[in-house]
């Protein structure tokens, strides 16, 4: 019986009453009409409406299972309470081995080839000033150690040669640390800094560009200018950079007179009265000028400056702020930004020397097709190479500002450490107990050749971020 | 730099060789700039020491001071015959393998055919688990970490796995509560964090259960089913002890976000099991109390029929 009607119309068997379809019909069109005597009893007694509800098939009820949901416990976190621990660094590791025979860094090991292959301490001070300008990572893993410590490559040496040069003829290297994943740029920065912080040169670092032009911090209008400032991050910016430099800023004055500034600064008062003086984030940029204009401030004994930024492809592009008129705003009409675009591209000259460096991200940056090819054509051009990259004619991306800005840099590329390299890394590794294993050439053949030959934090992950333990 | 030269590579490289016989301070000369130039921590356990010829290696020790030096020894020279011009071209793979040859045609040494030829020697039989790539990492690593992967993401496991380890590798070392004792023979608390795998492998085996209930249906009387305690082997007590740790995690609410986080919620919950704090000891307890209720059903007179029936 059920098989039949189910045939016809289709529905599952459950679904339809038990009372035949024919009958159900005529117990419809006319109550009582000679049916069946169950059904006309309950049509007589049903309401109109019931007596509609009973003849349609019963409604099939999928309901949800509802899962038993975690009761929280506690409070919730605070906001930013769990960003912050996200990007908390640890930088020591009591449980590891101190490391016999570690040396600690002075300033001018990172330019001495005899130390290339060596692994060696970072100081203690300039460890706070570089937790201070946030160069160091939470990916990285300076918490397995005792004591965060750089191995010395031989691009270190020649970038750290580089840099010393340019700064005692009074030049700027204006230079971009290009190269591929985990391949050690952003630790290149970190030593550069390393170096500038014992030598005492001024630091000023961006440590993540995307922080700029996501359009994540607050941004505004400047007066008679078609630039835009971001306050908020320039204050942030601005205490970071006077809580590293304090050692350096601590001896120097101030040497013109800033009429601008809502606090009166008298000449020859001491540079970190100046930086005091932004106590919120309106005044910040006016600071950050003055400051920046004191910096560069000629024949007044001011130390070289290191300007560092880490992910240079966020700033070649349109930001995701959007002017008055919803159109997006290019990456180099923000003010900060057009700082160091400006420092790259040589158009501001620093008069004491010094250093730009930009580094370029490969994890989560975004195609910026004309900072690729301007890459591209400053390699062939240093290595003097017959054909010059030029511009996919059919090609829409291309940005002519962000190819102005790097038409003169130098481009260091990164690639795997040598043998040797790799040697003191993994005996680094092996004597602070991270590496249970004796290192021997077969070792580091092995590890270096596992990590495409040698390539830094592809050796890491197949030494200390494994399941060996 | 070659480690060691093989016979093999000798006899390839010498056929290529010219005619004429290199002398024999071009020979030590050779040998003394396959020495590397730096000297390392671990360069008195390098690999290559383990198979030099004897001779050559005092040659080396005594090069030691001065590598790549071009010069000749000058004792060397007197056993030169005089006349013969040194060979134009001679690289030092060259010399080494011919310096290797008159080892073997002196008797200084016999050809070992298993160790020529090859860069690193041939490994020791049978081999170590841990050259098996199916067998690499610890067991209970390896049981853990399947335990841990969810939609079969075995490599976010791994990696998780791999931060777990970090974690209890930089965590101070625990404090043992004498009312949780571990697993008898477990090394002292301040060695765990040095070797996190046994940190790991520890917490999992003292939380372990001996026992589980196995639940006969209707044997009880009524419908109820008849519990009774049965033994349960290794891997089952781990699977057990590291899914109630899981239990726990997933109770937890979340410090962070990030990467970190349930590796990290892990990894505090395993330090929690081995200083006593974590809920998963009350389990165990509670596993065994009922077991120990519950034996006198081994000798239910229905469960013995049945394993007559059967």
């Amino acid at each position: 019986m059920s098989a039949s009607n189910c045939l016809r119309c289709l529905v599952r068997p459950s679904a339809v009453t038990l009372a035949p379809r024919q009958i159900l019909q005529a117990g419809a069109g006319a109550a009582g009409a000679g049916a069946a005597g169950a059904t006309r009893t309950f049509t007589a007694t049903a309401s109109p409406n019931n007596q509609m509800s009973a003849n349609r098939p019963q409604k099939l009820r999928f309901r949800k299972v509802k899962k038993k949901g975690i009761t929280p416990q506690g409070k919730p976190p605070l906001p930013g309470e769990r960003k912050a621990y996200r990007k908390k660094i640890v930088l020591s590791n009591n449980n590891a081995l101190p490391v016999a025979g570690l040396e600690t860094l002075r300033p001018n090991d990172l330019s001495k080839q005899k130390n290339v292959g060596t692994v060696m301490a970072l100081p203690e001070d300039v460890v706070d000033a570089l937790r201070a300008t946030e160069a160091f990572k939470p990916t990285q893993c300076w918490g397995i150690f005792r004591q965060p410590s750089v191995l010395v490559r031989q691009e270190t040496v020649d970038l750290i040669k580089k840099m010393d040069g340019a700064a005692a003829d009074g030049k700027t290297l204006r230079l971009v640390v290009e190269g591929n994943r985990i391949s050690g740029k952003s630790l290149m920065l970190l030593q550069a800094m390393t170096h500038a912080f014992m030598n005492d040169w001024v630091v000023l670092h961006i440590p993540e560009a995307q922080e700029l032009t996501t359009a994540c911090t607050e941004y505004s209008p400047l007066e008679n200018s078609p630039l835009w400032s971001q306050p908020v991050y320039t204050l942030k910016l601005l205490q970071a950079f006077k809580k590293a430099n304090e050692k350096v800023l601590s001896r120097m004055n101030t040497v013109y007179s800033h009429a601008d500034l809502p606090q009166i600064i008298p000449i020859n008062s001491p540079l970190i009265q100046l930086i005091n003086s932004a106590k919120e984030a309106d005044g910040a940029w006016a600071v950050f000028q003055a400051l920046w204009r004191e910096l560069n401030a000629e024949n007044a004994g001011r130390p070289s400056i290191l300007f560092t930024l880490d992910g240079l492809a966020h700033i070649m592009k349109m930001s995701d702020y959007r002017n008055p008129a919803f159109e997006l705003i290019h990456s180099h009409d923000l003010a900060l930004v057009k700082v160091f675009t400006d420092c790259l591209s040589g158009a501001h000259k620093m008069p004491n020397g010094g250093a730009v460096l930009a580094a370029t991200t490969r994890g989560n940056s975004p195609r910026s097709a004309s900072m690729e090819l301007a890459i591209a054509q400053r390699e062939a051009e240093a290595a003097k190479e017959e054909v010059i990259p030029q511009r996919d004619p059919y090609g829409k991306k291309y940005d002519d500002r962000v190819e102005a800005v790097m038409k003169s840099v130098e481009v260091l590329r990164l690639k795997g450490v040598s043998k040797a390299e790799a040697r003191g890394l993994l005996e680094y590794w092996a004597a602070s107990g991270a590496l249970k294993k004796r290192v021997d050439e077969e070792l580091v053949s092995e590890k270096w050749t596992l990590s495409g030959n040698g390539v830094v934090g592809e050796m890491e992950r197949a030494t200390l971020l494994t399941m060996k333990g | 730099m070659p480690a060691r030269l093989g016979l093999s590579a000798a006899f390839r490289s010498l056929s290529i060789r010219t005619n004429q016989l290199p002398q024999q301070q071009s020979i030590a000369a050779a040998a003394a700039a396959v020495v590397q130039a730096r000297t390392y921590i671990t360069d008195s356990t390098s690999s290559s020491s383990r198979t030099t010829p004897p001779r050559v290696q005092v040659q080396q020790q005594q090069q030691r001071t001065q590598p790549y030096s071009t010069n000749p020894p000058t004792e060397s020279t007197t056993n030169n015959d005089a006349g013969v011009e040194p060979p134009v071209e001679v690289t030092p793979e060259n010399a080494a393998a011919l310096a290797q040859l008159s080892e073997i045609a002196y008797g200084v040494k016999t050809a070992n055919v298993s160790l020529e030829g090859h860069k690193y020697g041939l490994p020791t039989l049978p081999l170590p688990s841990e050259l098996h790539h199916k067998y690499r990492y610890s067991e209970v690593v390896n049981h853990a970490t399947k335990l841990l992967m969810k939609d079969g993401k075995l490599s976010k496991a791994q990696r998780d796995m791999a931060m777990i380890l970090n974690y209890l590798r930089s965590s101070p070392p625990p404090k043992l509560n004498p009312a949780r004792p571990l697993i008898p023979g477990h090394p002292p608390a301040s060695h765990l964090p040095l070797n996190p795998v046994e940190y790991l492998t520890v917490a999992i085996d003292s939380v372990a259960p001996l026992i589980k209930l196995h639940g006969f249906k209707g044997l009880a009387g009524g419908g109820r089913s008849l519990e009774v305690p049965k033994p349960i082997p290794a891997r089952q007590r781990r699977s057990t002890a590291f899914k109630w740790i899981l239990d726990v995690v997933n109770k937890k609410p979340s410090k962070g976000s990030g990467r970190t986080m349930f590796a990290h919620r892990v990894a505090e919950e395993i330090v929690a099991v081995v200083e006593g704090r974590s809920s998963v000891w009350d389990k165990r307890l509670l596993v065994h109390k009922q077991g120990t209720a519950n034996r006198a059903n081994l000798n239910s007179p229905a469960l013995l029929m049945r394993g007559q029936r059967k």
